[in-house]
């Protein structure tokens, strides 16, 4: 069908939309018309997709001279190819309504191996990508810098783009590392003896480049041609590569007195925490490096693999990354921390010391994005509250909207349980955690759940160790041997192969009527990527609140920069976090609107007015009082009736009008008016 | 729903909500929406059966009765099992009355086994008695849908062409436990031309939903006990033929009851024998061999013979020849009399008398013609 969202035709590949599309695309013209950013949560399932292609694309075309280009970032490579096969559906439409051939060029990059490097992505009208590409500096030097300052980029399913970020930027170092870093070095050094043998001129016009300084590179960024790279910081352009790493054996006896200095820090009993600053002050009088030669290390080192033309960089990963570590704690003062442990927290008796330079200002990796991009869209179906992204990556949106999902029957069903039927209440808080009580409360209502609901369901542990402890006491009490005489059990482990396997069973299982049961972990892998679609997922239940470790120092120094630099209080963040964690698991039940499912939080602190606040709008307006500190038999009743109502038959007629539309009922001043009511404006 | 005399008593109930139900709904996306999809499905239930469709009406039917330890859930009272059974006689009896020249035949899986209850056979009794007996069986363990259906193929296929094959589930569990892959069992199902329909007590299991879909059978599961039985009774209709099926003429002994004239009397065919003493005075003979029976339908034990009786080839009649769909029109339109209060009023095309929506249902469901119509022919 053919649209008209505000002024703007827009081909829409169905023939039918959902309200919320429509919704979701007038919110998104608005911020291209105002070449700003945007954040925008629509629940998934509802086609947040295609509604993005369409707009864009229509929008691009209507004004080649504004929009050049759009970037689609996704996190997966299903995802990926998700897109891509949207954007097939919506270049066919194109082609049949129009009559003309396709003049757009779609380009997906989805894993290492299909990468492209031929120079017609330059011109490509849509590109889609993993979020690392652009994110990433390393990666996206190579891949992204090229692109328009025109171009609308896309973060779908962002709600995790503040960790991505620092993931991106954060350096850990162990000794593995520096061992093959000291190999690295060794090739090097090889490599630029035999090179000074047979070819002293190649060294000699490195050299000559290098006393020109990174002239090239400024200019091009003064004329906005490269997408920044925070890794290159504006001051090194203006400058001249410093003498004393300027000659090949010299950059390389200054990466081995690096290394020394590095292998030495490894060498402790005790964990360190330090800033960059204290960092560099250490060095200069351990070792009398200076900090300016580091801030160059990392393009020192390129320009050196480049002219000792080593095709492999992969083998170079090591000391690439020590170069960036260099250069990175010599740029940034300030959102970073060093933190140097003797052992990991879980072994305390093994010794494997870890330096770990972890980036606690998410902003840094993005800003460079929403510089030079006129719009940037971040979107996700669990994205609340919404004003927390702003804050922590630093920018300021021109729309922040929330969408609800409409529905013609209320196909999820959230239920807060917060007692068992011994009135004792359940909860993962750590001094609850052990109690019998409440772990043989979680063990009942896993139990009277795996009797009522049919085919699959799937439970989260707030963490792998407290799912082992959990696990092990219903085997001792028999709990386990009750519920598997009503479905079989899954567990997700730590092993990805071993995961997938079970997966696989899963599916199997609920398939032929089995019925079955997978045990997984919040912010584990199934937490993230896997959708449990119809039968797949018929109730999620979510043991406790998913809190992120909180003794872990890397969280603690991030919670103290937040606290210091956003004003965002310790407190408020984790529950942000751990909330926005549990959206998203329970959210894996509902793909769309003809699914269903029971999304079941069994822990009393859901009830509370602040957690329950953080959940997303489309989940939150369905939790009525009464669905608030239910015991175990108050759940299963309610269970048992939500189930049986969904499965009335349900077709697309029931649909129509209400959360299906037509053109015509699209168009009538009715269903305008309900529109608008859609969309929240934060 | 009219009142069920053994109706729960409300404090045995689940957790109603009442008050939630009466809920105005602006955006008319609460339970008050499903009321209205549930009554939207009654209506079309009776526009369904209308038209010129060829029907199956010499059916086949085996009725497979999950027996499994899910059946002892009382949200059925006084358990699933008992409640259950007490429908399927009522079941059977209206099967019988409406489809005069069909056959039945009951299953029941319990402990991953099946087991038949009762062969296809043409005698309410026999199955209600089999019935009566089987309320005090044990539920236990699991049931296997495979094997269940796996016997009941077992004989369906052996079944003429011209003959409806029908297998109805009716399934407590949540679960099934096969011995082998049961999507196999489906493709052979539908090879054979079974249509396998499904009433399910808990919730919407999946491998139903494929073995209906495949099958082109029904799927639904029940609300409640009125439900339940309403659901089951739909199941009383033919349902349509499929085109491929063969046709064919069938023999059949059209008898009425004729006083025995004898001086001394039959003993009555073994069908009643095991019914008590039966010497009765009357009787339908057999109009190729004389055999005597007291009661019709009845494949005659001794030439083979199909024998009814003209109401019952009528009754089968009436499937053929459907009363047409009444119009349905709002309540303001209609001021005048109407028998019932109700959200719609219908209108009987040919004679323009108003009905409410019970009367509708009992009209298309039950009597099959127009009160109205027939009082006219008959006045005029």
């Amino acid at each position: 069908m053919k649209l008209n969202i505000d002024g703007l035709l827009v081909y829409f590949p169905y023939d039918y939309i959902y309200p919320e599309q429509y919704s979701y695309m007038l919110e998104l013209k608005r911020t291209l018309d105002a070449k700003g950013h945007g954040v925008l949560e629509m629940p998934s399932g509802t086609g947040k997709t295609i509604s993005l292609l369409s707009l864009i694309v229509a929008y691009q075309r209507t004004y080649p001279l504004e929009v050049t280009k759009l970037i689609y970032c996704s996190r997966t490579v299903p995802e990926i190819e998700k897109v891509i096969e949207e954007l097939r559906k919506l270049m066919e439409f194109y082609t049949k309504e129009t009559g003309e051939k396709n003049n757009f060029l779609a380009l997906a990059l989805s894993s290492r191996k299909n990468l492209c490097i031929h120079p017609e992505i330059l011109h490509a009208n849509i590109v889609v990508y993993s979020y690392h590409y652009l994110l990433d500096p390393k990666i996206a030097d190579l891949v992204s810098k090229e692109l328009a300052k025109k171009s609308v980029v896309v973060f779908d399913e962002a709600h995790n783009i503040d960790n991505v970020c620092i993931d991106s930027m954060s350096v850990n170092i162990t000794r593995r590392t520096l061992d093959r870093c000291q190999t690295n070095v060794e090739t090097l050094q090889n490599t630029i003896q035999r090179i000074k043998e047979t070819d002293a001129a190649k060294l000699r016009e490195e050299y000559r480049r290098l006393v020109e300084g990174l002239k090239e590179a400024n200019v091009a960024r003064e004329t906005d041609i490269y997408l920044s790279n925070p890794v290159l910081p504006d001051e090194i352009l203006q400058e001249a590569v410093p003498g004393s790493i300027r000659t090949a054996e010299h950059f390389v006896g200054f990466l081995k007195r690096f290394l020394e200095y590095l292998k030495a820090r490894l060498r402790i009993h005790h964990v360190v925490q330090e800033s960059s600053p204290q960092f560099l002050k250490d060095i200069y009088e351990k070792v009398c490096i200076d900090r300016k030669p580091l801030r160059f290390c990392a393009e020192r080192l390129r320009s050196l693999l480049r002219t000792l033309e080593i095709a492999d960089i992969a083998d170079f990963s090591a000391v690439t990354l020590i170069s960036n570590f260099a250069t990175l704690v010599s740029t940034y003062s300030k959102g970073f921390t060093i933190i140097i442990e003797p052992f990991e927290d879980k072994t305390p008796t093994i010794v494997n010391p870890v330096l770990h330079f972890s980036c606690m200002d998410p902003s840094i990796a993005i800003k460079p994005v929403f510089e030079r991009f006129q719009s940037v869209i971040i979107t996700s179906g669990t994205l609340s509250p919404l004003d927390i992204y702003p804050r922590i990556l630093d920018f300021r949106p021109v729309t922040m909207a929330s969408f609800t999902m409409t529905l013609a029957r209320t196909c999820l069903c959230p239920l807060i349980v917060g007692r068992g039927n011994d009135q004792v209440a359940m909860s993962s808080k750590f001094e609850t955690r052990e109690d019998f009580a409440v772990i043989r409360n979680y063990g009942n209502l896993l139990l009277e759940m795996s009797a009522i609901v049919p085919d699959g369901i799937v439970a989260f542990f707030t963490s792998y160790v407290y799912m082992e402890n959990i696990v092990a006491s219903w085997y001792e009490q028999g709990i386990l041997e009750n519920i598997q005489r009503n479905k079989l059990i899954f567990i997700e482990t730590q092993d990805a192969a071993e995961t997938s396997m079970a997966l696989e069973k899963y599916q199997e299982a609920c398939e032929n009527g089995r019925g079955a049961i997978l045990l997984s972990v919040a912010r584990g892998k199934v937490s993230e990527g896997i959708d449990f679609v119809h039968h797949f997922g018929r109730a999620v239940i979510m043991f406790g609140v998913p809190y992120v470790y909180t003794q872990s120092r890397i969280l603690k120094a991030r919670l103290e920069y937040l606290r210091d630099q956003f004003q965002i209080r310790e407190n408020d963040f984790l529950t942000f976090d751990a909330m926005r964690h549990a959206a998203q698991c329970v959210g894996r039940a509902i793909r769309g609107k003809t699914d269903y499912g029971l999304m079941i939080f069994a822990d009393k602190r859901y009830a509370r007015a602040d957690k329950r606040g953080k959940l997303p709008r489309w989940i939150q307006e369905h939790i009525t009082d009464g669905s608030l500190n239910l015991t175990i038999d108050e759940t299963v009743q309610l269970s048992k009736h939500f189930l049986r109502q969904m499965a009335q038959p349900f077709r697309r007629e029931d649909q129509l009008g209400l959360s299906l539309l037509t053109l015509e009922q699209l168009q009538s001043e009715e269903m305008l008016q309900k529109i608008s009511q859609i969309a929240q404006q934060v | 729903m009219d009142e069920e005399p053994e109706r729960a008593k409300r404090w045995e109930g689940g957790y109603e909500r009442t008050w939630e139900v009466l809920k105005e709904d602006e955006s008319g996306s609460l339970r008050a929406t499903v009321e209205d999809i549930l009554f939207q499905a009654k209506r079309k239930r009776v526009f369904e059966s209308h038209g010129q469709v060829r029907l199956g009406m010499m059916r086949h039917l085996y009725v497979v009765i999950d027996s499994s330890r899910t059946m002892e859930d009382q949200d059925l009272k006084p358990n699933r099992l008992t409640s259950t059974l007490k429908l399927m006689e009522y079941f059977v009896e209206e099967y019988f009355d409406q489809n005069p020249i069909s056959q039945i035949g009951i299953i029941t899986t319990k402990n991953k086994r099946a087991e038949k209850l009762t062969d296809l056979a043409g005698n309410p009794k026999k199955h209600i008695a089999a019935m009566k007996k089987a309320v005090n069986s044990m539920c236990v363990g699991e049931p296997s849908l495979y094997n269940a259906l796996n016997i009941a193929m077992q004989t369906l296929k052996h079944m003429p062409g011209h003959t409806s094959r029908e297998i109805l589930v009716i399934f407590s569990s949540l679960t099934t436990c096969d011995p082998a892959n049961i999507y196999d069992l489906i493709k052979t199902l539908k090879a054979l031309k079974i249509r396998v329909s499904v009433i399910g007590l808990s919730a919407e299991v999946r491998v139903c939903t494929v073995l209906t879909r495949e099958t082109g059978g029904n799927y639904n599961v029940i609300l409640d006990e009125s439900h339940f039985k309403e659901l089951l009774m739909y199941h009383v209709k033919p349902p349509p033929a499929s085109s491929s099926s063969e046709c064919s003429l069938i023999r059949m002994g059209n008898l009425r009851l004729t006083p025995s004239s004898d001086s001394f009397f039959k003993k009555q065919h073994l069908e009643s024998s095991d019914g008590g003493p039966g010497l009765t005075l009357g009787g339908y003979y057999c109009p190729q061999c004389r055999a005597k029976y007291t009661e019709l339908p009845v494949e005659c034990k001794v030439c083979g013979l199909t024998l009814v009786s003209a109401p019952h080839l009528a009754r089968s009649f009436h499937h053929l020849f459907p009363l047409d769909a009444f119009q349905e029109h709002p309540l303001e339109e209609h001021k005048g009399d109407r028998c019932a209060y109700t959200i719609k009023v219908f209108t009987c095309p040919a004679c323009s008398s108003v009905f409410c929506t019970d009367c509708d249902l009992f009209i298309h469901d039950t009597l099959h013609c127009c009160p109205s119509c027939i009082h006219r022919q008959g006045t005029s």
